[in-house]
């Protein structure tokens, strides 16, 4: 019975969005559905972990953690950024547990494995008996480093867990393809660039108040003074992303009249819109012509996730305080959003709560990522 | 200072730098070449790990005595 009532959910948020319902509570409240969740959504699809630029410089290698799993994100010696499991394959010690840059090879703390910045197991000292590193039951070529399916697009480091996934080209064509003007170098701001928000609330909620522009007049009044609603567009791609777009994007100017140089070659369009998805399942995404960002989110827990926020210029370079001034911008966006996705998150422990409705003509974009979440989970029970 | 004392200091403040110059010190000063072998292999090691070019050499040392 529980579980036909289940399914029967699912179908009822595939529905059509005139009568389609959200995602039942137990997505967001019960850690079954959670653990069902990892395998269906976030480990088979391409996940964001983080930036490329968190590993600035070859050798930089940065222990992350994943839904519980140990990551290590590195730059190796060919400048190639790659995530491996951050563990040695001899005893599963943790091989990294801070932030540092590797000049040589990773050496385990335990007892001393050595691994190439590629992965390669390079040596095993005194495996053999003291002085004797080599033993003909330990084959090196076959005890390298496991290394995640990762790929970079838009700074971001997407990582695919379960191998399972079509390769992110195919998979995100589209976006590529509609973005591709800003396929152009990304500056990270720097260390005044980026933010992290600590959120008391699934993952998911963090997604669907992105990607509407439904509650810019009530939760951002000073967002829509300029940036208005009627302005907007709704962005949806079954089964890839969704969001909104602006048809006027303000640029911020200095008291100087100074403004942030342009990214290279832009059409008419872009010189006065500028665009903002969730690129499904977990990050999101915004193009101006002067800057963009990242947003990765991190889903640390059923109720708790940490927004890693990353602003970024078309030049190596920009005005100090200009880009101060951006950045707190921003920030004063994102968190005039806390109190909605922390307050969504609550309410779904009321059980009356039945997935509520869709606006038809505004919730587009959220129901667009509730029936890519509804058909993962469809489709990984159906397995 | 005896090397033993020197070698315990500098694993005490993890200074990988000065481990390569001493394990290699106790290497080159032990008549015993199953003890020298330990101790090239210590070196290596820590060498190997900072990318200090005597990696190789002591990588040679270790091979001609088959121990890698
Ligand atoms: S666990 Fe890493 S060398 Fe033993
Ligand atoms: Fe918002």
């Amino acid at each position: 019975m529980a579980k036909d009532a289940v399914s029967d959910m699912l179908g009822a948020v595939q529905q059509p969005i005139e009568h389609a319902r959200g995602l039942a509570n137990a997505h967001y409240t019960d850690p079954a559905h959670f653990a069902e969740e990892k395998n269906a959504v976030l480990f088979s699809s391409w996940a964001g972990l983080a930036v490329a630029s968190d590993v600035p410089h070859v050798g930089d290698a940065k222990p992350l953690t994943f839904l519980g799993i140990p990551l290590l994100l590195i730059r190796d010696r060919t400048g190639q950024v790659r995530v491996f499991q951050n563990i040695c394959r001899h005893r599963g010690m943790i091989l990294v547990s801070e932030p540092k840059n590797i000049q040589g090879a990773i050496r385990c703390p335990y007892h001393s494995w050595c691994y190439g910045t590629d992965g390669a197991l390079v040596s095993t000292p005194h495996v053999g008996g003291p002085g004797h590193n080599t033993h003909e039951a330990i084959d090196k070529s076959t005890l390298g480093l496991s290394e995640v399916r990762s790929h970079v697009w838009f700074d971001t480091v997407f990582i695919n867990i379960d191998g399972t996934a079509r390769p992110f080209e195919d998979v995100h064509a589209n976006l590529i393809a509609r973005w591709s003007i800003f396929d152009q170098p990304l500056h990270h701001g720097g260390a005044d660039s980026r933010f992290v928000l600590d959120v008391q609330t699934n993952w998911k909620l963090a997604v669907e108040n992105y990607c509407e522009s439904y509650h810019l007049p009530w939760v951002h009044p000073g967002l829509n003074s300029y940036s208005r609603l009627e302005d907007h567009y709704n962005i949806t791609e079954q089964g890839c992303y969704s969001g909104q777009g602006t048809l006027v994007y303000r640029q911020l100017t200095g008291e100087e009249g100074q403004v942030f140089p342009d990214f290279e070659g832009l059409s008419d369009h872009w010189i006065s819109g500028g665009e903002y998805v969730a690129i499904y399942p977990n990050v999101l995404l915004g193009v101006q012509r002067d800057h963009a960002f990242v947003i990765v989110l991190e889903p640390v827990s059923l109720d708790q996730t940490c927004e890693h926020v990353h602003l970024y210029y078309a030049a190596p370079a920009v005005d100090d305080s200009l880009r101060a001034r951006n950045a707190a911008q921003w920030r004063d966006v994102f968190e005039e959003d806390i109190f909605v996705v922390e307050g969504m998150y609550k309410g779904r422990s009321a059980p009356a709560f039945d997935g509520g409705r869709f606006s038809p003509v505004m919730d587009g974009p959220t129901h667009c990522f509730h029936d890519w979440v509804a058909g993962r989970i469809a489709a990984h029970r159906a397995r | 200072m005896t090397l033993e004392q020197a070698l315990l200091d500098a694993h005490a403040r993890h200074d990988a730098p000065a481990l390569v110059g001493l394990y290699t010190q106790a290497a080159d000063v032990t008549a015993d070449n199953q003890a020298a072998c330990f101790y090239l292999t210590q070196a290596y090691v820590y060498a190997l790990e900072q990318g200090d070019p005597t990696a190789t050499a002591l990588y040679d040392r270790l091979s001609s005595q088959g121990r890698v």
